[in-house]
């Protein structure tokens, strides 16, 4: 009999205690949410500003030219011209163009040539620079960017050697003379 | 039959790391993203800039008077384009007595140049306006010298001998 009642009592308690873990189990942990839509559209957006933005942003060049006023004595031997002639076509020549006619140079030999010269003459070689008006602009560009690149390890080289870069440099108008001297060559 | 029912519906993926990188890389172009200014949207023409690799330094923002050199897209002729990135400079110097323009041009945002003159007088105006500006030159790559060379005179004779050109990296 106890046994029966044990077990018609328990069987109550088992109901109540199944019925009670099925509770508990039903407790939510997380929920889902559908996110599609967002997903969407945020790669709709990531797209957009991807195609629309430009990460190359323009760099500047700065340049400098002397105020009218000035009028500076240059020693003859201290000074390297560079010539752009109509074509595109360089030339160079150090000190006076009677003792030491223009030579034809390449692009990408100025680079090694405003090196050596600086070098030469530590601190103290003048560049002019003259340039043909009817060269496209982005040829002269393209000298001064070589020119550029020469600053940085004739400043290197100097600093070795103790001394402050000090940079002296023309940009000229190419003249009629230099104009007619170049035309053979 | 049972083995036809088994086939599966669907399968569940955990995108969670694919959508976080999606929003982290959204919200770094949503940043970076610059929009054309009202300069740019009057500008008819495309600059293709010079290269340079050596060049470091930036466009400044502020301060800043651009004076663009392009070829119409349409017409094919070169012109020299000025603006000012100060609205306040700009409609001091548009409207200054001293620059002749025509009072539809003084409205413009960006203002198209042909007389060397003119743009004396715009330099020397701006020159007036504010000290701290910069001059900056912006010029197709297949213009004719001939234009810069006209432009650094000019701005020599205003007194703004310091000024950049503007480069693109090379590719």
């Amino acid at each position: 009999m106890g046994g029966g009642g044990g077990g018609l009592a328990a069987a109550p308690k088992v109901k109540r205690g199944s019925f009670a873990t099925v509770r508990k189990k039903k407790k939510r942990v997380g929920f889902v949410l559908d996110m599609t839509p967002l997903v969407d559209i945020a790669f709709l957006l990531l797209t957009f500003f991807m195609l629309s933005t430009t990460l190359t942003t323009p760099q500047t060049m700065e340049m400098s030219v002397p105020p009218e006023t000035e009028n500076v004595e240059v020693k003859q031997s201290e000074l390297l011209t560079v010539l752009v002639r109509d074509d595109g076509q360089i030339f160079k020549f150090i000190g006076d163009k009677k003792t030491n006619p223009p030579e034809k140079v390449n692009l990408k030999d100025i680079r090694a040539l405003s090196v050596n010269e600086n070098m030469r003459l530590e601190n103290k070689l003048i560049l002019s620079l003259r340039i043909s008006n009817k060269v496209p602009y982005g040829m002269v560009i393209n000298l001064l960017d070589e020119l550029n690149i020469a600053e940085t390890e004739i400043t290197q080289r100097l600093t070795v050697k103790g001394m402050k870069r000090e940079r002296k440099f023309a940009l000229t108008p190419l003249t009629d003379e230099d104009k007619a001297d170049l035309k053979d060559l | 039959m049972s083995k036809i029912k088994k086939k599966r519906v669907g399968f569940v993926l955990d995108m969670t790391p694919l959508v976080d990188i999606a929003f982290l890389l959204l919200t770094f172009f949503m940043f970076t993203a610059k929009f054309k200014s009202d300069t740019e949207n009057e500008q008819k023409f495309q600059i293709q800039r010079p290269r340079a690799s050596a060049d470091t330094s930036k466009v400044p923002e502020k301060d800043l008077a651009m004076i663009k050199i392009g070829i119409d897209t349409v017409t094919n002729d070169t012109a020299y384009y000025y603006s000012l990135s100060n609205e306040q400079d700009r409609k001091v110097v548009y409207n200054s007595d001293k620059v002749q323009l025509s009072d539809e041009a003084r409205q413009k945002v960006i203002l198209k140049v042909t007389d060397l003159k003119v743009l004396e007088a715009l330099l020397k105006q701006t020159r007036m306006a504010n000290l701290r500006m910069k001059f900056a030159i912006d010029a197709d790559r297949r213009v004719q010298y001939k234009w810069i060379e006209d432009l650094t005179n000019v701005m020599r004779l205003s007194n703004a001998t310091v000024f950049n050109f503007v480069t693109d990296r090379p590719s």
